[in-house]
């Protein structure tokens, strides 16, 4: 005789008034007479050997006299009573329904049948005595029992054989009340999901379930798609108020609208309150027990939303963070802007002055070597004195070009172009002269060096190289008011200003004034080129130079 | 040997003519000019051997002069201060330039060398050579002149497989197999072949990146040759010689 001692001491542990008996009548109908479980009340039961997924002695909240017992997979199930030895068994009556309708009704026990068990490891004898054996497939068998002495007192078991229905939303109801009236809504035959709107006037949610035998197994519950938090939750139905059509009182729940602390999507969740891992030999999937679960949606609608003074705090604190920040962004954005731009206007900058140096070097490499090729001449002609002045004059040229100095004074400038000017006038043998203005301050007005070379070299190398010493060159600085004027004069051939390759030297010189104005941005360089048969003419204007 | 000299400036005639009387006995200066289209005139009065041409003359070139003559059956010294694009050609065509101001021992070694192919040729294909180079863009160059010791061969730069340093001298591998021997550096080939793809993989190597067959992993950096042979790529070279083979 095997007695699975973990059911029996759970039972013992779970229902502490009930007797436990083992039978010793044979195995009938393939009962497994060998397991018991407890099945409410005075009841213990046997059902068939190997059936699985029994949930048995459901309790249910303000229930203390029904008992469920779910047993789908159980074909007969055999139901014994139990009773103390200090219980006067003959006061006791029992009604059987199978389907709700009566097998046996108000029978007495019978006392020839009973016989004393005690449960497995138990002292205390009982008395027992088996009330049948029920087919039970597809059929609710339901046990009433109650001793005269109080009648009212019934204790009612269920066996559910059938497969429990899943429960039907047949409605919502919306209770509001403004100017002192209540008024309800109805939203009928709720299909998938629901949006309801709550204004200030609304008072309460109702669900409409349909009438069963077994409404108290349902429990209802509301969860926060948000979070998945349970918000709500009701083993509770209430009837009357609202009425079917054929005439039976309805079950419903009420539900205060304050629960839905937010607009969203919520969800109303019914299903029977049967743990489907509780039990000996569970074996049902989730996708099996969640046929037995309704679902449905709701978008609720808050006119006015309700936020707790946590969520105010933190949106607060979340509001200043965000202003803060995007205000720090915006800032920092600017900031890096500003910089941006005057990097940008540095670099430009730098790449002008770096762009002017190379064209500054670039101006020479000509005229250096055939300055040097006129010095060896000199050389080999025995003109001692004479190499040796231009050879300090070609000196002092490119130790100009190699400085980096930005500014010379007009007075170097002068010089200088004196130098070139002589060191040309070896190769080519023109006259030239060099006139300033009497107003000027030669020793202290600074302009950017080697600005006329070039117009200079333009002037002996396409204006009066071929006119040997019939060639004039003539440079002015003068002052027109704040300006400074640098005129190149020369009676050459002139040159067409259309022709834009005219020498290397001339589209360095375009280049080179569109570079000092990027540098020099408060004073204008203008250039003119005044070209004619009988010479050219060019003049620089530094606009508001002294 | 008759020479003509042509400048534009009257102090390098000068010049050139005092150090040409001091230290090159064996020419005859005929005339000077300063002038393109005396120069002309000249050349086809006095029928010289030599002629001293200035590139940069103004606003035109001495090769004007050239291309104003019928026949060239002279050797030229091309004299330059500063001419990047003239020179170029001027090298294709393995002629000679001297640059001012002008050096004594270059200058001697100019006239002998001219002097020495006067004796060889009858007439001068190199100006024929650098008058066409010259109406090409610099990078479109197919041919250049390799001067040998009694010749000047004419070679297609498709031909040239690679160049190899041997001291001083140059020696080209051409695809016929035949080797070149030039008296010539091989970093004056680098320069001058650089802008048509020539890679220099190493000290003494120079190539053609169209005879590169692959990329030898081995041993570092080596590049075998569609000839078969072996060119090491010595280190600094690797970064430029593998980009520029990628880009093909």
């Amino acid at each position: 005789m095997k007695i699975k001692l973990n059911v029996m001491k759970k039972i013992i542990f779970i229902f502490l008034s009930l007797i436990v008996a083992v039978s010793t009548v044979n195995a009938q109908k393939g009962i497994n007479f060998n397991s018991i479980y407890a099945a409410g009340g005075k009841l213990l039961m046997h059902v068939d050997s190997g059936a699985r997924n029994v949930f048995y002695a459901i309790g249910f909240p303000n229930q203390p006299r029904t008992s469920f017992n779910y047993l789908p997979d159980v074909n007969n199930v055999s139901i014994s009573i139990n009773f103390r030895k200090n219980i006067n068994i003959q006061h006791y009556r029992y009604t059987i329904l199978a389907d709700n309708k009566p097998i046996a009704l108000n029978k007495p026990i019978n006392m020839t049948q009973l016989k004393d068990t005690h449960a497995g490891g138990d002292e205390e004898i009982f008395s027992s005595a088996t009330l049948g054996i029920f087919p039970v497939k597809g059929k609710i068998i339901t046990t009433l029992i109650y001793s005269i002495d109080k009648p009212q007192d019934i204790d009612k078991a269920v066996f559910y054989g059938k497969p429990i229905p899943s429960a039907k939303i047949l409605s919502f109801s919306m209770l509001s009340k403004s100017d002192q009236i209540y008024s309800t809504s109805w939203v009928k035959d709720p299909k998938g999901s629901t949006n309801f709107t709550f204004t200030e006037k609304d008072l309460q949610l109702n669900i409409v379930k349909d009438k069963s035998d077994i409404d108290y197994l349902y429990y209802t519950s509301i969860k926060d798609k948000k979070n998945n938090k349970i918000i709500f939750e009701s083993t509770t139905w209430r009837y009357g108020g609202i009425i079917s059509e054929d005439h039976e009182q309805l079950p419903f729940i009420e539900i205060d609208k304050n629960i839905f602390k937010k607009s969203g999507e919520y969800e109303i969740i019914i299903q029977p309150s049967i743990k489907w891992t509780s039990c000996f030999d569970c074996d049902i999937s989730p996708k099996e027990t969640e046929k037995y679960v309704t679902r449905h949606t709701l978008f609720i609608t808050l006119a006015e939303e309700n936020y707790t003074k946590k969520e105010l705090y933190s949106y607060a604190l979340m509001g200043t963070f965000v202003i803060g920040l995007n205000f720090l962004l915006i800032l920092n954005a600017i900031k890096r802007r500003n910089k941006k731009r005057l990097t940008v206007a540095e670099q430009q900058k730098n790449t002008a002055k770096l762009q002017l140096n190379s064209i500054r070097a670039q101006l020479n490499p000509h005229f250096l070597f055939n300055a040097l090729s006129g010095i060896q001449n000199l050389m080999n002609k025995n003109e001692i004195d004479n190499a040796n002045k231009y050879l300090s004059k070609f000196a002092r040229l490119t130790r100009n070009v190699l400085d980096d100095k930005e500014l010379i004074s007009l007075s170097q400038e002068k010089t200088l172009l004196d130098d070139y000017l002589q060191m040309e006038q070896l190769r080519f043998g023109f006259k030239y002269e060099i006139n300033c203005s009497e107003n000027l301050d030669l020793d202290n007005v600074e302009i950017p060096s080697m600005l006329l070379q070039p117009f200079v070299e333009n002037a002996v190398k396409h204006g009066i190289s071929k006119k040997a010493t019939d060639g004039i060159i003539v440079i002015t600085f003068t002052k027109q008011a704040n300006d400074l004027v640098l005129t190149v004069i020369d009676n050459g051939n002139g040159f067409d200003t259309e022709k834009k390759n005219n020498g290397l030297g001339l589209q360095l010189s375009n280049s080179r004034i569109a570079l000092l104005n990027s540098i020099y941005k408060e004073n204008r360089f203008t250039l003119a080129i005044q070209p004619s048969t009988s010479g050219s003419k060019i003049s620089l204007t530094l606009t508001d130079w002294l | 040997m008759k020479a003509i000299l042509i400048d534009d400036e009257i102090s390098n005639l000068q010049n050139l003519r005092t150090l040409l009387e001091k230290h090159c006995p064996q020419v005859t200066i005929m005339a000077t000019t300063q002038n393109i289209d005396d120069a002309v005139n000249i050349i086809e009065k006095y029928s010289p051997d030599l002629v001293f041409l200035d590139i940069q003359m103004g606003e035109q070139t001495g090769f004007d002069v050239l291309k104003l003559l019928p026949a060239r059956n002279f050797e030229v010294i091309f004299v330059t201060a500063y001419d990047q694009y003239g020179i170029q050609a001027v090298k294709f065509a393995a002629l000679d330039y001297l640059l001012k101001p002008i050096d004594i021992e270059e200058l001697i070694n100019a006239v002998n060398k001219a002097e020495h192919k006067l004796a060889t040729q009858i007439q001068n294909l190199q100006l024929d050579f650098l008058l066409q180079q010259l109406k090409k863009p610099e990078t479109n160059v197919s041919k250049i002149a390799l001067q040998m010791q009694s010749e000047i061969r004419y070679v297609a730069l498709s031909e040239i497989i690679r160049c190899e340093a041997d001291n001083t001298y140059t020696r080209f591998f051409l695809s016929s197999n035949e080797k070149i021997l030039v008296s010539k550096s091989l970093k004056e080939y680098a320069d001058l072949l650089r802008p048509n793809g020539f890679l220099r993989t190493h000290q003494s190597h120079l190539i053609n990146p169209k005879y590169v067959k692959s990329w030898l992993k081995e041993d570092g950096g080596i590049l075998l040759l569609t000839s078969g042979e072996k060119i090491p790529v010595s280190k600094p070279n690797k970064g430029t010689v593998k980009q520029a083979l990628q880009q093909l």
